[in-house]
C-alpha cells in the first residue's frame, strides 16, 4: 500500500514537473521575440557560456580525437584500410562526438552555472527585488541566457570539431606520414552537408534544452540555499540525459533523410 | 566599463573565428560538389545504373572532374543520368566519349568513369548526351559464376560416373585398369608377339645369308655407305 503511494506521487511529480516545464518554455517563447531585447546581457551570458568554455571544450576536443584515432588505428590496420582513418575520424567527429561531448560539458559547466546562480538569485530574493524595480526578470536573467546557450553551443560545437580534427591529424601522424593537404581533402572528401547540417541543428537544440533545464531549475528552486544546490544539481542531471535523448531522436530523423 | 568592452572584443572575436571555421568547410564541402566553379551539365542514358547515387564522383583520367547532378529513370529499361562537371575539363571531353559505371575499390562507393574518346573529335557541348557503356555488375558477375559452377557440378558428375565405371571395370580404359584376366591376355599377347619377333629375326638372318638376296642386300649397303660419304 505503501509502496503504491509512493510510486503515485512520484507520477504524480514527474508530471507536475512536466507541466510546469512546458509553461516556463511557453512563457519563454511570448516573451523571446517582444522587446525591450536585453543586448548586453545577451552579450555577457554569450561571452560566459561560449569564449569562457572555449578552453575546456577545446582540450576535450582535442583529447576526443587523438584518442579516436589511435583507438580506431589497428582495427582499420587490420582491414588493410588504414588510408579510412581521416574520412572515419571526421566522420565519428563531426556527426557524433563532437555536439554530444560538447554539449555534456556545457551542460556540466554551463548548466549548473546557471541552475546555481539564478536559485540563489531566487533564494535571495534578487528576482523579487528586479520585479519590483521594474525590470522583467524573466526577460533578463531566463530569455538572455537561454537564448545565449542556444546560439553559443552549435558555436562550441566548431570549434569542437575544428580541434578535434587537428588531435586526429597529430595522431595519424604518429605512427604514419600524412600531410595536412591530403589530411584536409580525404576529410571533406567524406564529408557531406548531411553531416555537417544535422549536426548543427543538433547541437541548436542541446544548447537550447541545456540553457532551459538550468534556466528552469534554478527559477524553481525552494528550499533555501539547499534548494540552490539541489537545483545545480538536477539541472545538469537531466540536462546531459536530455542531449542523449535529444540525440537519439536526432539520430532516427537524420536517418530518414540519408 | 574597460573590462565590459574587452570582454565583447573577445566574445566578438570568438564568434568571427567560429563562423569563419565554418564558412570555410561549408566552402570545402561546397567546391568538392562543385557548387562554387564553373561547371556544365552531360547527360549518358543507361539501361541500369547498378546503385549510381546523386553526388558520386565522375572521374576522368583517374580525376575526379565533377558528380552527378540527378539521377531520372525515363522508361523502364533507360535510366538518365546528369553529370555536373569542371569547364576546365571540358576541352578533354569529345563528342566520342564514353561513361561507364563503375566502383572506387572492392568496397568502395560507386562513380562514373569518362573514357575522353578520340582526340580529333569535337569537344562536348552543355547539355550534350554521351555514349554509355553498360557496367559491369556484381549480380552478372555471379549469375555468371552460378552458370560456371552448375556446369562445374555436371562435369564433376559425369567424372564420378566414368570414375565409377573405370573402377568396375566397365568399357575398354575400365578393362585395362581393373579387369586381371585382360591383363593376362595382354600379358600372354605380349609373349606371343615377343616369340613370334624371335622366329622372324631367325628367318631374316636365314634369308640374308640366302643366295638370291645376298646381292640385293650388298647394293644396299654399299648404298648406304655411299650416302654417309656424300654427307661426311
Amino acid at each position: 500500500m505503501n509502496q503504491a503511494n509512493t510510486t503515485v506521487v512520484a507520477f504524480r511529480n514527474f508530471f507536475q514537473e512536466v507541466g510546469q516545464l512546458t509553461s516556463f518554455l511557453v512563457k519563454f517563447f511570448k516573451q523571446v521575440f517582444v522587446p525591450p531585447y536585453e543586448f548586453d546581457e545577451f552579450a555577457k551570458q554569450s561571452f560566459i557560456v561560449g569564449y569562457k568554455s572555449l578552453p575546456l571544450v577545446g582540450i576535450t576536443g582535442f583529447i576526443m580525437g587523438l584518442v579516436l584515432t589511435i583507438q580506431l588505428r589497428p582495427t582499420l590496420v587490420d582491414f588493410g584500410a588504414e588510408s579510412w582513418l581521416p574520412a572515419m575520424v571526421a566522420l565519428s567527429i563531426i556527426r557524433e562526438i563532437g555536439p554530444v561531448i560538447t554539449a555534456l560539458i556545457c551542460a556540466g559547466k554551463v548548466g549548473s552555472g546557471i541552475g546555481a546562480e539564478i536559485a540563489s538569485m531566487k533564494v535571495t530574493e534578487q528576482i523579487d527585488a528586479m520585479e519590483v524595480s521594474g525590470i522583467n526578470p524573466f526577460k533578463y536573467i531566463v530569455v538572455t541566457r537561454i537564448v545565449a546557450t542556444t546560439l553559443m553551443i552549435p558555436l562550441l560545437v566548431i570549434f569542437s570539431d575544428f580541434i578535434a580534427l587537428m588531435g586526429s591529424f597529430l595522431a595519424v601522424n604518429i605512427k604514419s606520414d600524412v600531410s595536412i593537404t591530403l589530411f584536409i581533402t580525404q576529410v571533406f572528401d567524406s564529408l557531406d552537408f548531411m553531416d555537417v547540417i544535422p549536426s548543427l541543428i543538433k547541437a541548436l537544440f542541446f544548447g537550447f534544452f541545456i540553457g532551459l533545464i538550468g534556466c528552469y531549475k534554478g527559477y524553481t528552486s525552494s528550499n533555501g540555499t539547499e534548494g540552490v544546490g539541489a537545483s545545480a544539481n538536477s539541472a545538469v542531471v537531466v540536462a546531459s540525459l536530455l542531449v542523449f535523448i535529444i540525440d537519439m531522436i536526432a539520430a532516427q530523423i537524420t536517418s530518414l533523410f540519408t | 566599463m574597460k573590462k565590459e568592452t574587452g570582454n565583447k572584443m573577445r566574445l566578438g572575436i570568438f564568434i568571427s573565428v567560429g563562423l569563419i571555421i565554418l564558412i570555410a568547410g561549408i566552402y570545402l564541402i561546397g567546391s568538392k560538389q562543385q557548387l562554387f566553379s564553373n561547371t556544365f551539365r552531360i547527360s549518358g542514358i543507361f539501361k541500369d545504373i547498378n546503385g549510381l547515387q546523386i553526388g558520386n564522383n565522375v572521374r576522368l583520367s583517374g580525376i575526379n572532374v565533377g558528380v552527378i547532378g540527378n539521377i531520372e529513370i525515363i522508361a523502364d529499361t533507360a535510366v538518365r543520368v546528369d553529370m555536373v562537371i569542371e569547364e576546365k575539363v571540358r576541352k578533354f571531353i569529345k563528342k566520342d566519349s564514353q561513361a561507364n559505371i563503375g566502383s572506387d575499390g572492392l568496397m568502395g562507393s560507386k562513380m562514373l568513369t569518362i573514357i575522353p574518346g578520340t582526340s580529333g573529335k569535337k569537344v562536348i557541348q552543355d547539355g550534350d548526351f554521351i555514349e554509355t557503356t553498360a557496367p559491369v555488375s556484381i549480380d552478372n558477375i555471379l549469375l555468371n559464376l552460378e552458370i560456371a559452377s552448375i556446369n562445374a557440378i555436371d562435369i564433376t558428375d559425369d567424372l564420378s560416373a566414368i570414375m565409377l565405371n573405370i573402377r568396375s571395370g566397365k568399357g575398354a580404359i575400365g578393362k585395362i585398369f581393373m579387369d586381371s584376366t585382360f591383363a593376362k591376355t595382354v600379358d600372354d599377347a605380349m609373349v606371343n608377339v615377343k616369340e613370334g619377333a624371335g622366329g622372324f629375326k631367325q628367318n631374316m638372318d636365314a634369308a640374308s645369308h640366302n643366295f638370291l638376296l645376298r646381292g640385293f642386300l650388298k647394293k644396299k649397303e654399299r648404298e648406304k655407305k655411299k650416302a654417309m660419304g656424300n654427307r661426311q
